[in-house]
Order: C-alpha cells, then structure tokens, then sequence
C-alpha cells in the first residue's frame, strides 16, 4: 500500500507573527475589556423598601414555622399556625393591601422589573457587539488563509471545524485556517482569563452563557409577575394540613435507651 | 497563633483569648496588605483579595474594642472603610460601635443615640445600625425602648435568629418568662437543630416553673418540657454539660416533689414521664456530669474546651447532691 505523501504547504513564517499572535492578543485583551466594561456596568442590587422586606421575610417566617414545626411543643405551633394563617389570609403582610385580588401588573411595564431585564439585555450586548466586531474584523483581514499546522493527526471530521473559510477538498485536517483558531481561542481561553482576573470574571462568554441557562435560585420566589397574595394563600393552606408531631415526643426514651447505664 | 481563632467571631472569646487576640494587633496590621488593589497586574504579584481577610479585620476590631486597644481599631476600622467605603450599612455599624466604646458620659451617649436615629429617618432598613441602636439604648438603661424597637424590627424581618434571641434575653431579665420563652422557640423555628437553643429553653422553661405565682397546672406543663428540651439537646449533642446539667437540676426537682398529686393533662400539652423514667435519667445526668467532671479536672484527651465555670458548677450541683444522700 503506496503511503500517503506528507502534504507540505510552504508558509510565510511571518503569517505566524502577523495573525496567530495578533488574533490571540486580541482576543485576550476584549476579554478583560470586557470584564472591565461589565464591573463598570453593575447596577448595584436595588434596596428594597421596608413594606417589600416585609412581605418577603414574613412568607419565609411561615415556610420556617412550616418546614420545622417538629421543633415545638404542639400549644406553640398551634398559636403560630393560627396566627399566620389568620395574617396570611387577611392579607395584613402584603406591600400594598388595596391591590389585592386584581391581576398581577405586566412585569414589563413595572419599573423594578425592568431593571433586572435592562442587565440582562447589557450582558447580552457586552457579549455579541465585541464579536461581532473581531469576527469581522478576522473575515475582512485574514480570511483564507492557512496558518499552522497541528502537530498531531486529526481525522476528516475535523475538517469543517479547523478549516472553516478554506474551501479545499482534499487539505489534510490537520491544517488550521484563520477564523478556526479564532474560534479555537474564544473557547480555550478560559484559564487564561482565570489567570489574570481571578475566579469570577466575567470575562469568558461561556461562563455567561452557562449562567444564562441554570436556574435563578432566589429570583424566582419572588420575582417579577408572581402575586404575593396567592403565595401566602398558598403558605396558609399549607400551614393548615400540617399534622403536628414534635421531637419532643418520646425524647427521653431515646436518649436511656441509647446511652448505657 | 492559630488563624482559626481570628475567623470565628470573638463573642464567645475567654477574656484571657481576646487580650492575648488584642495583642497580636500590630503583628496583623504588618503582615496583611492595608488595601488590595484590583488591577490585574498587581494581583497577579500580590496576595488575592479573600473574604477571610476582611472577616479577620472585624474580628481584630471587635477584640481590640474589648480589650480598650481603641488605637488599633482605629487602625482597622480605617481599612475596612477604605475597602467598603463609608455607607456600607456593616461598616456605619463598625463606626457606631467604636463611638459607643470610648463614650464615656451619659451625654456621649445621647448623642450617639441621635445620629443613629438620623441614619434611621434616612433608610429604615438599614439593620446593623438598626441593631446598634438597640444594644445602645439597652445598655443605657432604657430596656422597654430596646424591646418596643426590637419588636419592630421582629416586625418586618422576622426571620432575624439574632434580634429574636435577644428579644427572648431582655424579656427574661424583666422576668417574662412566656414572651421570653415565645421568642427563644422563634429562634428554634429559624435553627431547629441548635443544640445549645434547646437547652437554653430548658433553662428558661424551668425558671418559669419556679417562678413565684406559677400555677401548679403550669408547674407541671413547664417542668415536663424543660425535662424534655433538655434531653432533645443531649440527643442533639453529646456530652453537652449544660443539658446534662439541666436535666440533673429538673430531675432531681421533680423527684423531690414527685409526691405531689400527677394532674391530667390535656392533649396539647407535654406529659411528665413516669418516674422510674425520671429516676433513670436522673441516674444517667448523674453518672455523665461526674464522668465530664472527673476528666475534665484530669485535663483527658478529648475532654477538654469544657468551660472551667461550668465544669465548677457541676461539680457543686454533685457534692450537694451527695450531702443530701449522706443526711
């Protein structure tokens, strides 16, 4: 069987200093660019007024009372059930009493929500307009070109992946094409930015990104477009069907029957 | 020093450690950076940024204050501010506390008390300042303003483990002993599993029972849970001495008494075991506090960080125990 001939290509060396290097450099430098413009664009987390405090921490204090009800005598838990129940239902809790029982606002149109949104929409726009921008910037200047080769094989599959905007058919895989190593770079330079900006940087797209899809873990309890009114009914009927036990029950049998004297 | 010791906050310091604390001051102040710059190249060469370091700079000021070194919390002080800046709700309590400290006349005091209440009128949920004001009218004497102000701060935030025990605390040193008993079963609402919580709720449960004007129907509905908590916190936490301790002291009541006529009691309420049950744990309170009392005075391995006052006491409630056995 007749050996594949090694593809030799002969490159400009000075390809290697006049696009790898400045690609890398670059793509480094938006990144703490970017990090930078996020820190700058923080909005600091909104205070919220007492009555909003209230009715959050008031809904937290009956899912206490409700998760660890076992921690009292049953007189006490029955006071506090009454109580909270009585409360709940009245709605003597809730930021404004007189806008109970009407639709919850259109959370576009309430300000507190829009802020949430209005970072969103900053980070999203932190991360498109730069790459937009060096995308481009890439295609308009290096486009075409091959400029290294990896040192180890690759199969064909590779192909579309490393030599995106070379359209040749029979290049051996392991040759790499401008945009590819941009891509390469967008990707890989994770640890870099850890290096240089610690941990939490928001430097990396793909830590945005990751951030994006999990879940929002305090948001959305009391978020935007949920009504209140309905959570404490809700808290209410589960503080009613609660059947009472305590720990207290039997304690002192436990505690003879594992110790030993 | 073990660094441990500067992350845990310094309440429950010995006096003896917070002094020795207080005089590692200079030796902190030098070998940690006054600020920590956040541009790239220095953190690149320089120590990072850690929550640790600014934990121990509040801790440092803490003791310092305790131990009258005001020139060294003022040296910690000012670094905290120049980090968080002025506004920082933990830091405008950071610079209450100092003003607090080296006040000293009534008239001082007064004056800091109206500053607070002007940062109050400004943001009415600012908490630690909050909280300062609290402690500060409570320290002037003023003890129903600090409960009607903690009872407002209960109020929108009542999920505060700390302004519900303190509550529970001011409550019991005007002897109320149910509101104070009210707010110590908040804090187990908040902290189910608080071993110490449980038998401080003992402690407050028997100190009601023998209260004077307690019913004897309360008596026994007190007496009942106290012997219970106290378990629940031994369950909770092994060798603990004051559950220990607890237990023994309800015991020991409730044997003496246990001639009294056993009342029914209804559904809601706990029931006192019977005694023999008594008698076994009375015998098992026993047998444990002299086991700690034994190796703790013989310095055991394992037996030690029993607090020394505790450890006397109950070796006291033992030998009193013994002189009404020998009589």
């Amino acid at each position: 069987m007749a050996q594949i001939p090694v593809q030799t290509i002969h490159r400009d060396p000075q390809l290697f200093y006049w696009i790898l290097f400045p690609i890398t450099i670059v793509m480094i430098l938006t990144g703490v660019l970017r990090h930078y413009a996020a820190v700058l664009m923080q909005t600091a987390p909104k205070k919220q007024d007492r009555k909003t405090i209230r009715e959050q921490r008031s809904l937290l204090h009956g899912i206490n009372v409700r998760s660890n009800f076992h921690a009292l005598s049953k007189r006490s838990f029955n006071n506090r059930r009454d109580a909270l129940t009585a409360a709940y239902e009245s709605g003597a809790y809730l930021k404004d009493p007189e806008r109970r029982g009407q639709p919850p606002p259109n959370p576009m149109s309430d300000p507190s929500s829009m802020d949430g949104m209005m970072g969103m929409m900053k980070n999203q726009m932190a991360m498109i307009i730069p790459n937009t921008l060096i995308m481009s910037w890439i295609n308009a200047f290096f486009s075409g070109y091959v400029i290294m080769k990896l040192p180890f094989p690759l199969t064909i599959k590779f192909k579309s992946m490393l030599q995106a905007g070379v359209a040749t058919r029979d290049m051996d895989p392991r040759w790499m094409s401008s945009i590819s190593w941009y891509f390469l770079c967008i990707f890989g330079l994770q640890s870099v930015f850890n290096f240089i900006l610690g941990d939490n940087n928001a430097a990396s797209q793909m830590a945005q990104q990751m951030g994006q899809m999990g879940p929002q873990p305090q948001g959305q309890m009391f978020g935007p477009g949920v009504d209140p009114d309905k959570q404490f009914l809700g808290e209410a009927e589960n503080l009613a069907v609660i059947e009472h036990y305590s720990v207290l029950d039997g304690v002192e049998q436990r505690l003879l029957e594992g110790s030993s004297v | 020093m073990s660094p441990s010791l500067l992350l845990h906050p310094p309440g429950q310091l010995s006096p003896a450690a917070a002094y020795y604390i207080s005089r590692q001051a200079p030796a902190v102040l030098q070998g940690s950076p006054s600020t920590v710059s956040s541009s790239p190249l220095s953190a690149l060469f320089s120590e990072k940024e850690s929550p640790e370091l600014w934990l121990k700079y509040e801790n440092m000021l803490l003791s310092c204050l305790r131990t009258e070194n005001d020139q060294a919390a003022h040296l910690f002080l000012e670094r905290l501010v120049t980090r968080f800046g002025d506004d920082n709700e933990r830091i405008m309590a950071f610079k209450g506390l100092l003003k607090e400290a080296v006040a000293r006349q009534n008239g001082d005091q007064v004056r800091i008390l109206n500053e607070y209440d002007q940062i109050l009128s400004e943001n009415d949920t600012n908490i630690p300042i909050t909280k300062r004001r609290i402690s500060l009218l409570r320290s002037m004497g003023r003890v129903s303003d600090a409960a009607s102000s903690l009872v407002q701060l209960l109020e929108f935030s009542p999920t505060d483990a700390e302004a519900w025990s303190e509550l529970s605390d001011i409550y019991l040193s005007q002897g109320l002993y149910a509101q104070a008993i009210y707010a110590v079963e908040e804090v187990l609402v908040l902290a189910p599993n608080a071993w110490n919580i449980h038998a401080r709720l003992g402690e407050m449960q028997y100190m009601a029972a023998n209260a004077t004007g307690a019913s004897s129907g309360s008596y026994q509905k007190y007496m009942a849970e106290a012997l219970k908590r106290f378990a629940r916190s031994i369950e909770l936490c092994d060798d603990y001495l004051r559950g220990y301790y607890g237990l023994k002291l309800v015991t020991n009541k409730l044997l003496q008494d246990s001639n009294k006529s056993n009342k029914q009691v209804d559904d809601d309420e706990f029931a006192l075991p019977d005694v023999g049950t008594i008698e076994r744990l009375n015998e098992l309170s026993t047998a444990k506090l002299s086991e700690i009392v034994r190796h703790s005075t013989a310095q055991d391995r394992g037996w030690r960080g029993y607090d020394p006052v505790e450890v006397a006491a109950a070796r006291e409630l033992l030998s009193s125990d013994a002189a009404a056995i020998e009589r």
